[in-house]
This record gives structure tokens, C-alpha cells and sequence, in this order.
């Protein structure tokens, strides 16, 4: 499956957001949290250091209850530890008033009041910390993901605005096709790389065009030039047979002479018919009655069916008329029927059916499947039966110029041709 | 009878004078277009070819000079571009008939003999060798006076084989006679054998001599 540009880009940025913030969250978290308890630690320290400083010196025994009263976070205790230094870790208090135990941060210090040795006891409840944490934590995803969202939308809007050349470019490259005189007009755009991308692009199909044209132009010059040597070449074979003694082997050499060059005449008509059909020759459009058609080229076909003793079965005809060039219409009815014959076997069978704007012809053959990808090209089939290999490429040019399809499909040992008008 | 070939096309200008030329017609050629338009003013002729790409211009100037000076010759235009516009335009300005390179000279032949035939005997076209007469032009066939009943085939058949008596012609020359535009994908010709042998029978029914030789393999002739 193909991914849409734009997807691909967001997916990169969505998934390096989630990365960012996925190991940023418990970093700036643990991050805060040691701010919090060494600022934590600087006070606790800060009123070890009051305390010695302002109030040890004045202090007495019997005033460490009052103390105790008055101060409850900084405290005046038995040196029931053996506190030798300062120590300082995470504990928890029962707080009454709640209920519940409560985390606090404990500075342990050993002091001396009248030569005995208490332990000065400062603590800082930590319950605000853990809140202040959280509040940052919310906040932290909160604007995490009001970035992640804006990012998405921004990189939506923004990327569909940027590529609109580029999209403009592609449709234009894709709705493109050799022969049909469209040329794409890309939209002007102040990108560089997509000011670029158009220039190439113009190249190329200009490189294109102009080398179909020779092409085209090669094939239709190189039609009209055999023209002249094939005439002079039929023209003197039918001199010659009036001159030479026709036994039996002479008449078969001449003849063959003779079915080559018929060959190389048919060949080259197709492909001045090609020429013609490309170069819009054929662009009067009148009402034709296709019922009409048929039944004026089945008289033929059926004649020419005797000899192969092939059946020709009308189905359905229907009294419908559709707007075509006359010319080419015959041209590829008359196509399409003589295939079914030409590749008919002995004693087979044609089925013609007009039914519903779908002219259906079917026909039997020694032949199995045909490869539809190569049936319409020029040449594909190579021309065993006689045929000049272009009759069904004349057909397909013929439904493109009038905007049908024609449909091939091999069903129940039939070969089924069908032109949807 | 006169016959006035313009083509630049030496070559096969030179068949076409040595095919007609065996049939009685007497034929001068042009390969340029002022040559030309010198010979129709100077001469009459009784059927003229002409070929549309010359070196020196159109050829279809010479139907608008022949329009011009009043000259009613019977032109047949042989073309290799065989494109719509130059065959309606051709007919437009009064050509009698449209030929495509490239052609076989049997129908070149039967296409002059049919132009002048019109042309000549206006009100009755007909054609007689020994006991068989054609009234083209009701297209009647009669053998020693009895009428004979073809179908169109046959009678287009048997008026191909008239005009090129004498000659050998090819099953395929024959085969695009008889399907004119159809032939465009035509390589099966076992039908002209049909229609050559059906012909024979009528006509050996009604007592007409055997005149279709076979050549085997290669045609027939229209022989004594």
C-alpha cells in the first residue's frame, strides 16, 4: 500500500513528538523533584544554622518544652539517636489533623544545652512538593499535547498548501496523453524545487511530443513514400504474368508475388489510416445507424464465411443511431468482422449482437485465450492468417477518438469483441 | 482511342502506356503539369489519367482549366494519397472516377473502358463479343438473345473479365474488384473461385461458349 506524502511527514513528526515527550516526562519530573527537596534541604539547613546562630546561645533546659510548643517544625529533642552528625533523610509523621501519614524531610543535628546533648530535630512536610509535582506534571502534558495537536494541524494545512503545485503537476502529468494535443499548464509557484519539478516535467513531455510527432510524422511519410515503388511493383507484375508462359510453378511463384504484395498494400493503408485517424482526418460526425452497417457488411462476411463454411448468426439488432464518423465506423465494424473470420476455424461460428449500445461480436477459433494486454498494439499478433497485425490497433484508435471502449474476453471457447458506444 | 496519362511517376507511367497500349488505346504521357495543360488544350482525348501530386503543382488544376475552356474529357484521377478531401474535391470539380495507388492495371483497364463506354454510347452501353451482348447500362446480359439472370457479382465479375479480355488477371485483382473498400483485410480468396465457378455454369447453361479460362494457381483470362 502507498502512503499520501503528508501521512508519511506527520507520522515522522507524531512519532519523534511521542519519543520527546515518552523520556522528557520522568526526566523534567525527577528533574523538579530534586530542585525541590535540595531547595528543601538549603531551608532545613538555613534553620539549623538560625538556631545555632540566634537561639542555642540563649536557650536553657527547662524552656525546650515551651520551645517544642511554639516551634513545631523545628524541634528540640532527647538525644535518644546517637546523632553524631548531621544527618538528613525522607521520613513520614502521623498527622492527627488528617489523619494520614504525611512524607517530610528531617534534618537531624546534635546540639549541646547546659553541657547536655540534645538532638535538634528540622523537618519540612513534603505534601506540597508531591502536589506541586503533579499540578507540573498535568501542565507539562497538557501543553505537550496541545503542541502535538497544533504540530498535526499546522503540518495538515501548511504541507497541503505547500505541495498544491506538486499535486497540481501530478493530476496534470496523469490526465497527459501522447497524440491528444493537451498540454499540460502547470501553475506558477515560488518553491523552488517545484519550479524545477514543472520545467522538467515540461521538458520531458515536450522532448516527448516532438518525438512522437517524427515519429508520426516518419510513419505517415514512409506510408506515402512506399506508395509510389508499390505501384510501380504491382503494376509490372501484372505486366509480366501477361508475358511469361503461366505453368503451373510460375503461376504459383507469381501468385505469392502476388498475395505479398497485396499484403504490403493492406499493411500500408492501415497505417496511412492510422496516420489520418491521428491526424484528425476523420472528425465529421454524423447520425449513423449501426443496425444499418452490420447488415450491409454481414451480406459480405457471409459470402466470404461460405468458404470456411462458417456460420453467421444476427442476435439481436437494434434500431439505435449513434454520433460517429461514417467512414470509420464501417472501417472498424467491417475490422472487428473480419477477425472473427479470419481467425475462425473450419466450421465455426460468428455471433453479432447489437443490444443496448454494446455491438458484441463472438466468434469460435483454433485459438485459445489471447493476451489483452498486447491484442491492441500495433503488430502484436503476428500475421499468420494474413492479416496486415494492425486491424484491431485501428479498431482501438477508432473507439478512442469517438470516446467508446472496446472490450475483449474469452468465454465458453469464444473469442468476444465488444465496442460499448 | 486516346488516352492521355499524367504522371510524374515514370515508371509506372510506362506500364500503364504498355498495358493500354495492348488493348488498343493509343496513349501519351505527361509527367509535368505545364506539359500537360499544353496537351488537353492543344488535343482531344477520349479518357484522361491524372495523377494529383505533380512536381510542378496540383493536378487538380487541369480539372478546373478543362471546367474553364468548356472540354468535357473523362478524367480518372489516380492518387496515391487517397485521402477524403482530394478525392471529393476531385469529384467536385468533375473527375469521373477515383483510382488509389496502388492499383492493379486489370482495374485501371476496366474503369476506362467503363468511363468511355458511358461516355460514347450514351442511352446504350453495350458490349458484344461473339454470342453474348451486355447492356451496361440496364445491365442486361444476353446469350444469342436470351436474357440471363446474374447476381451483381456476377455481372461485375463478368464485365471485369471483358474489359481485360485477353489478359491474364489475378485472383487478386479480382478479389478487390468485388469487394472494393472491404478489401482493406481481405486474404481469403477462395470466394472469387465461388463466384468464377458459379459464373461458368450460367453461362455454360445458357449455351455460351467456355470463355473463363483457369490459369491454375495464379487467375484467369478471358479467352476465345
Amino acid at each position: 500500500m502507498t502512503n499520501k506524502l503528508l501521512n508519511k511527514t506527520l507520522r515522522v513528526y507524531v512519532g519523534f513528538s511521542v519519543i520527546v515527550l515518552v523520556i522528557s516526562a520522568p526526566l523534567f519530573y525527577w528533574l523538579t523533584e530534586r530542585l525541590y527537596i535540595e531547595d528543601a534541604d538549603e531551608t532545613l539547613f538555613l534553620r539549623k544554622e538560625e538556631f545555632l546562630k540566634y537561639n542555642l546561645p540563649t536557650i536553657k533546659t527547662i524552656d525546650i518544652n515551651t520551645w517544642n510548643n511554639i516551634n513545631r517544625d523545628v524541634r528540640i529533642e532527647d538525644s535518644w539517636m546517637n546523632v553524631k552528625r548531621d544527618s538528613i533523610f525522607y521520613t513520614f509523621y502521623f498527622d492527627s489533623l488528617i489523619n494520614e501519614n504525611e512524607p517530610y524531610r528531617v534534618l537531624l543535628t546534635p546540639v549541646v544545652i547546659e553541657n547536655i546533648p540534645f538532638v535538634l530535630m528540622a523537618r519540612i512536610n513534603l505534601v506540597e512538593s508531591a502536589d506541586m509535582l503533579k499540578s507540573i506534571a498535568v501542565l507539562f502534558c497538557v501543553i505537550l499535547s496541545a503542541l502535538l495537536i497544533g504540530l498535526y494541524f499546522i503540518t495538515k494545512r501548511l504541507s497541503s498548501k505547500l505541495w498544491l503545485p506538486f499535486y497540481t503537476t501530478l493530476d496534470q502529468v496523469e490526465q497527459f496523453e501522447l497524440g491528444k494535443d493537451v498540454k499540460p499548464d502547470f501553475i506558477q509557484t515560488d518553491v523552488e524545487e517545484f519550479t524545477r519539478l514543472n520545467h522538467s516535467v515540461n521538458r520531458l513531455l515536450e522532448k516527448n511530443l516532438s518525438a512522437y510527432k517524427s515519429q508520426h510524422e516518419f510513419i505517415e511519410n514512409a506510408a506515402h513514400e512506399l506508395q509510389t515503388p508499390l505501384a510501380v511493383f504491382q503494376a509490372k507484375l501484372d505486366l509480366l504474368v501477361q508475358l511469361v508462359p503461366l505453368t503451373d510453378e510460375i503461376g504459383d511463384i507469381l501468385s505469392k508475388l502476388n498475395d505479398a504484395t497485396s499484403r504490403l498494400n493492406r499493411i500500408n493503408k492501415n497505417l496511412l489510416l492510422l496516420s489520418k485517424i491521428e491526424n484528425n482526418q476523420y472528425a465529421f460526425m454524423e447520425q449513423v445507424s449501426v443496425g444499418d452497417l452490420v447488415e450491409k457488411q454481414t451480406e459480405f462476411l457471409i459470402e466470404q464465411s461460405e468458404d470456411k463454411k462458417v456460420s453467421v448468426t444476427i442476435k439481436r439488432i437494434e434500431p439505435i443511431k449513434i454520433n460517429a464518423n461514417l467512414t470509420l465506423l464501417e472501417i472498424a465494424i467491417s475490422n472487428l468482422l473480419l477477425n472473427a473470420l479470419r481467425h475462425n476455424e473450419s466450421r465455426g461460428q460468428i455471433i453479432i449482437d447489437f443490444h443496448q449500445n454494446k455491438l458484441t461480436i463472438s466468434n469460435t477459433s483454433k485459438q485459445s485465450f489471447l493476451d489483452r494486454e498486447k491484442l491492441f498494439q500495433r503488430f502484436s499478433n503476428p500475421g499468420q492468417d494474413g492479416g496486415s497485425g494492425l486491424g484491431l490497433s485501428i479498431i482501438k484508435k477508432i473507439c478512442d477518438l469517438h470516446g467508446w471502449t472496446v472490450n475483449y474476453a474469452y468465454r465458453e471457447h469464444l473469442h468476444i469483441f465488444q465496442i460499448v458506444f | 482511342m486516346k488516352i492521355l496519362i499524367i504522371e510524374d511517376g515514370r515508371q509506372l507511367a510506362e506500364s500503364i502506356v504498355e498495358y493500354l497500349g495492348k488493348e488498343g488505346y493509343h496513349c501519351e504521357v505527361a509527367f509535368r503539369l505545364e506539359e500537360a495543360i499544353e496537351k488537353v488544350m492543344m488535343y482531344k482525348y477520349e479518357c484522361i489519367l491524372l495523377d494529383i501530386t505533380l512536381p510542378d503543382g496540383n493536378g487538380l488544376t487541369i480539372l478546373e482549366r478543362l471546367k474553364e475552356e468548356g472540354k468535357m474529357e473523362g478524367v480518372i484521377i489516380i492518387s496515391a494519397k487517397d485521402s477524403i478531401d482530394d478525392r471529393v474535391k476531385g469529384l467536385k470539380l468533375g473527375a469521373d472516377d477515383y483510382l488509389a495507388k496502388p492499383f492493379h492495371l486489370s482495374e485501371l483497364s476496366a474503369r476506362i473502358g467503363a468511363l468511355i463506354r458511358r461516355r460514347n454510347f450514351q442511352g446504350s452501353d453495350r458490349i458484344v463479343f461473339e454470342e453474348l451482348s451486355i447492356d451496361a447500362q440496364a445491365q442486361l446480359v444476353r446469350v444469342s438473345g436470351n436474357a440471363l439472370t446474374l447476381t451483381r457479382k456476377e455481372y461485375n465479375l463478368l464485365l471485369f473479365l471483358l474489359s481485360n479480355k485477353g489478359r491474364v488477371i489475378s485472383k487478386n485483382a479480382i478479389a478487390e474488384h468485388l469487394s472494393g473498400d472491404m478489401t482493406e483485410m481481405l486474404d481469403n480468396l477462395g470466394f472469387v473461385y465461388a463466384h468464377i465457378k458459379n459464373l461458368k455454369r450460367k453461362l455454360n447453361e445458357a449455351g455460351c461458349g467456355d470463355y473463363i479460362k483457369t490459369l491454375y494457381g495464379f487467375g484467369y483470362k478471358w479467352q476465345k
